[in-house]
């Protein structure tokens, strides 16, 4: 039976081998924090990390992912859920309904985890596959900005 | 432990009282606010249960009952802060709960119906004196307890305290120590509640951080989809050939039969004329069902719709307006013709608008288990009473059971995005439908494509403006609208299908026309003579389902109407701003209707008698009656756009080549319940590809009490977004009787890098508050399109504006 890697804990799941990985997490280990929105790698609602990288877990197949491969989602992003993006977006009040947002800040964690201090541009250039419908846009620029911040306070204090 | 007690007690009594259960002390508090006499759904007099908003539990903690659909306006919070206020708790001490939906529940909650913007606007009088009333109980218990009189004490953050001595207890406490059993005398006792002065709040107008955003960061916010119940299987729907009324004719599963976990194709019972032509592939898992979906060879006789198409619907508007005898009054102020007459210049435009849909980022999804004779519907929807009732009048016709035989109870999750897209139930029919043929619990899940195959769509609209000018001034001005009547389906306006609702507050009074699809005309200008008529579509309304979709028709009426009101300015050789200002003057019915459910029209009965619809909470005479938010009229708006105006710079600021700043207004979402709000853009445009570029938008609103402003700017942001995405890119278009968009790579809404800045500006004041979540959506697309107008001289008449209408535009000029 084919083993995964998530949060840091090994997974045995038993789905056919071309179930997208957003599946599996969803059906197989329940955690449903990942959500499916387009299936089609548009939206970045499912959006979860795959070795660090940012990556639409509808997209990618059962199969494909290595056994060494280590998978973080929303659940598995900090052990007390304060990750500085979490923090951020709540201090920024970032979501509405909130449905893409676990897809959002998956997205924007990984962008910081590669360049602590986006530009707008590059805020804006790296959050743009990300579909919100009640375009809480504006709140993710802020939010992501500030994340930054609290990033580099984290840093100065090490 | 049950959060609801039973209380045996006449109708006509409000009850304050504290019980000891296992689980400990509570409290708890409500009133029949919502109940009508003699209604089937209530419960038996002998048991009759109080509505119930709120129960204190001995531990000190408050947890506040919200039938409202959470759906990203955070509306739990804000009927939370209402509450709190009243009834002096310490918002540390707040929760939210959502109550299981059932026949026994309505008769105590009402009905569960999330939309219009309406959330706060018709519960916070009722609320409030709520929380009053538990206050005053508490402050009476707490007194007997401190050995003194109420007089002398007072409450605050949840403790009730001696005025002398200072000493105190809190609530938790008084709890432990006393049972409380308050009678208050329903409604006079509740009426007569003196409610706090706005200047001494403490928790409303603050920004307290919404209740159900920590979990929306975590992954343990739990929607509708996220539901799983043992040995459930998964659904995938076939996608139907048209929209709506295809036949199925015949299945064959042989290609299905070979995937392992396929487990059943179930043609869905569609004889109530839902889910027609629907056929759902059931397997062990989601991935499984939408493989089967795609391997199952359905045959459809494709209906009446099967070779209609956008280019057509078009056509046959122009066609049904040619007949006057067809069109309905909506509006009748004066007299348009003898005003025409009377005109040095007469203006006459068409406008015509596309469809959009909802395709909110959760896929609407239902999950139904029968078990025991129950049936239990676990999703989120915008009306888990509509969602019951249609199911119990399904079942019932299916199952060939009486009614009261169906037993139905909807659970309530989190809304991945309403935006009037989930206020249909077809989706739960189906799961239904499909645990009975399967015997197992159901998880229907749309794919995005059949969630786009089956759209409840805004319908394309056709419309003819005149306007009459003399003098400058525009003394008349007709609209004519043509399109699919959006409430139809829901009971509103002619053949409503009130049949399978079962609701006897919306078949009151059947009117001619509907409400849903004209609204938005009815603007606040003064006009000696003023005219709107609507004609009905049938097809149109039935083909694409038309339905009801952020402020509704307003979406299109207010870009019409605004764009067209800068066109008379312009024709008046007037400036738009100063046209406007001249109008918005607060005559006639424009003034306003003090301490009043609703408010009448524009002045005449016939118009008040068109404008009526037979809401429960808009009845004359019913109780509470709040003030009513047209309070001030026009001249409201007129300030909002003063406000706007000069924000932005319109009129002032030096702006670069091919730019423009337009301006609009609106009043949305009905006559009856006004927000109101101006909106600016301004927009540069590329003569080149005609591509135009929104630099920032400007909003000015004014809510009267501003419940919490941090949510209230996130929905003014939010919603000012979507108004740009309908007017950029949102196109929904209709061929051979289905829907031609699957995906958002075709169906695309805005993203980040389209985001233009948004400068906010709130008007607070004392008055009641009004709805905040949809109007700002309203007034972006007009405000765009006199921008644009602004800047190259094209006036683009159409929406959504593709750049190609403004290279033609710019090749006639």
């Amino acid at each position: 039976m084919p083993q995964l890697s998530i949060n840091g804990q090994s997974f045995f799941a038993d789905a056919p081998p071309d179930t997208p990985l957003l599946w599996v997490l969803r059906e197989d280990l329940r955690l449903t924090g990942t959500k499916f929105g387009c299936g089609l790698g548009v939206c970045g609602s499912c959006t979860v990390h795959i070795n660090g990288e940012a990556v639409r877990s509808c997209m990618v197949q059962f199969k494909d992912v290595s056994e060494n491969a280590m998978i973080t989602t929303i659940e598995g992003l900090h052990p007390s859920n304060t990750h500085a993006v979490q923090q951020a977006w709540i201090e920024h009040q970032v979501p509405q309904c909130g449905y893409c947002q676990s897809g959002q800040i998956m997205q924007a964690a990984a962008l910081l985890a590669k360049n602590p201090k986006p530009s707008e541009q590059e805020i804006v250039e790296g959050m743009n596959g990300n579909l919100c419908r009640c375009a809480t846009y504006s709140r993710i620029v802020g939010a992501v900005k500030r994340a930054s911040e609290i990033i580099g306070e984290g840093a100065k204090h090490v | 432990m049950s959060e609801l007690t039973h209380i045996g007690a006449s109708r006509r009594q409000f009850l304050v009282r504290s019980a000891a259960t296992a689980a400990g002390a509570y409290f708890s508090i409500g009133m029949p606010g919502l109940l009508r006499d003699g209604s089937a759904q209530a419960a038996g007099t002998d048991a009759f249960t109080p509505s119930i908003w709120f129960t204190i539990t001995a531990d000190g903690k408050t947890t506040m009952h919200i039938v409202k659909a959470e759906m990203g306006q955070h509306i739990g919070t804000g009927l939370a802060q209402v509450i709190a206020e009243e009834l002096e708790l310490k918002w540390e001490d707040v929760k939210l709960d959502a109550p299981l939906e059932s026949v026994e529940n309505f008769a105590i909650y009402g009905l569960a119906y999330t939309v219009n913007s309406g959330s706060v606007t018709t519960e916070f009088d009722r609320i409030a004196r709520a929380g009053a009333v538990g206050r005053i109980a508490l402050v009476e218990a707490g007194a007997k307890l401190l050995g003194t009189e109420p007089g002398n004490c007072y409450a605050d953050s949840g403790r009730v305290y001696n005025k002398a001595s200072g000493l105190s207890i809190g609530y938790g406490d008084i709890l432990q120590k006393v049972k409380i059993d308050r009678k208050f005398a329903y409604p006079d006792d509740l009426k007569s509640v003196t409610l706090k002065d706005p200047s001494t709040y403490k928790i409303i107008g603050k920004s307290m951080p919404a209740l159900d955003i920590p979990a929306k960061t975590n992954g343990q916010a739990k929607y509708g989809i996220d539901v799983f119940l043992p040995n459930m299987a998964y659904g995938a729907l076939v996608i139907p050939r048209t929209r709506y009324s295809s036949k199925v004719l015949s299945i064959d599963d042989s290609e299905a039969k070979k995937i392992p976990g396929f487990i059943k194709a179930v043609k869905i019972d569609d004889s109530m004329g839902k889910c027609t032509g629907w056929v759902v592939a059931v397997a062990d898992r989601f991935p499984t069902a939408q493989k089967a979906a795609k391997a199952l060879k359905v045959k459809w006789d494709a209906g009446p719709y099967a070779s209609l198409s956008s280019a057509d619907l078009l056509e046959q508007y122009k066609q049904l307006h040619a007949d006057e005898k067809l069109g309905a009054n909506w509006v009748l102020e004066g007299d348009v013709d003898k005003g025409f007459g009377e005109s040095e210049k007469v203006l006459e435009m068409e406008y015509t608008t596309d469809m959009v849909c909802h395709a909110t980022m959760e896929p609407l999804n239902a999950t139904v288990q029968h078990s025991n004779g129950e049936w239990h519907v676990y999703v989120g929807t915008q009306s888990t009473s509509f969602a019951r009732m249609t199911l119990n009048a399904y079942l019932s016709k299916v199952l060939k059971k009486k009614p009261e035989d169906v037993k139905v109870y909807v659970h309530q999750y989190l809304v991945g995005g309403g935006f009037g897209g989930k206020q249909d139930y077809d989706d739960i029919l189906a799961a239904a439908y499909c645990a009975k043929e399967t015997g197992r619990p159901i998880k229907l899940i749309h794919t995005r494509e059949s969630n786009f195959a089956t759209s409840f769509a805004r319908t394309p609209t056709y419309h003819k403006l005149k306007a009459g000018i003399k003098n400058g001034e525009l003394v008349a001005m007709n609209q004519d609208i043509v399109c699919g009547w959006m409430g139809a389906r829901f009971g509103v306006g002619k053949k409503g299908g009130t049949d399978w609702l079962q609701l006897d507050s919306w078949d009151a009074k059947k009117q001619d026309i509907d409400q849903w699809s004209i609204g938005g005309s009815d603007h606040w200008y003064y006009m000696k003579n003023h005219r709107v008529r609507a004609w009905n579509h049938e097809p149109t309304t039935w083909a694409v389902q038309a339905s009801a979709l952020r402020t509704v028709s307003n979406s299109y009426n207010i870009f019409v109407v605004e764009s067209f009101m800068d066109e008379v300015a312009h024709a008046a050789g007037r400036d738009p701003l100063e046209f406007r200002l001249s109008m918005l003057n607060g005559k006639g019915g424009n003034r306003g209707i003090p301490n009043s459910g609703y408010a009448p029209g524009t002045g005449s009965d016939y118009y008040m008698d068109q404008l009526w619809i037979s809401l429960p909470w808009t009845k004359e005479g019913s109780w509470p009656v709040y003030e009513s938010g047209t309070v001030g009229g026009a001249l409201r708006l007129a300030n909002c756009l003063r406000v706007a105006a000069g924000k932005s710079g319109y009129g002032t600021k030096k702006l670069p080549p091919n730019t423009g700043i337009g301006i609009a207004v609106t009043a949305a979402e009905e006559r009856q319940s006004p927000t109101w709000v101006a909106g600016v853009a301004e927009v540069t445009v590329d003569p080149a590809t005609g591509k135009f570029t929104i630099n920032k938008i400007t909003i000015a609103m004014d809510p009267g009490v501003a419940v919490n402003p941090k949510n209230i700017e996130a929905q003014i942001r939010g919603s000012a977004l979507w108004g740009a995405s309908q007017i950029m890119s949102e196109k929904l278009t209709l061929k051979n009787g289905a829907f031609e968009q699957s995906n958002f790579h075709e169906y695309t809404p805005i993203r980040l890098a389209q985001v233009p800045e948004i400068d906010v500006t709130i008007i607070q004041s004392d008055r009641h508050p009004a709805g905040v979540g949809e109007p700002a959506s309203t007034v972006v697309a007009p405000a765009v399109a006199n921008a644009i107008y602004n800047a190259i001289g094209v006036r683009v008449r159409h929406m959504p504006i593709s750049p190609q209408s403004i290279l033609d535009g710019l090749k006639k000029a």
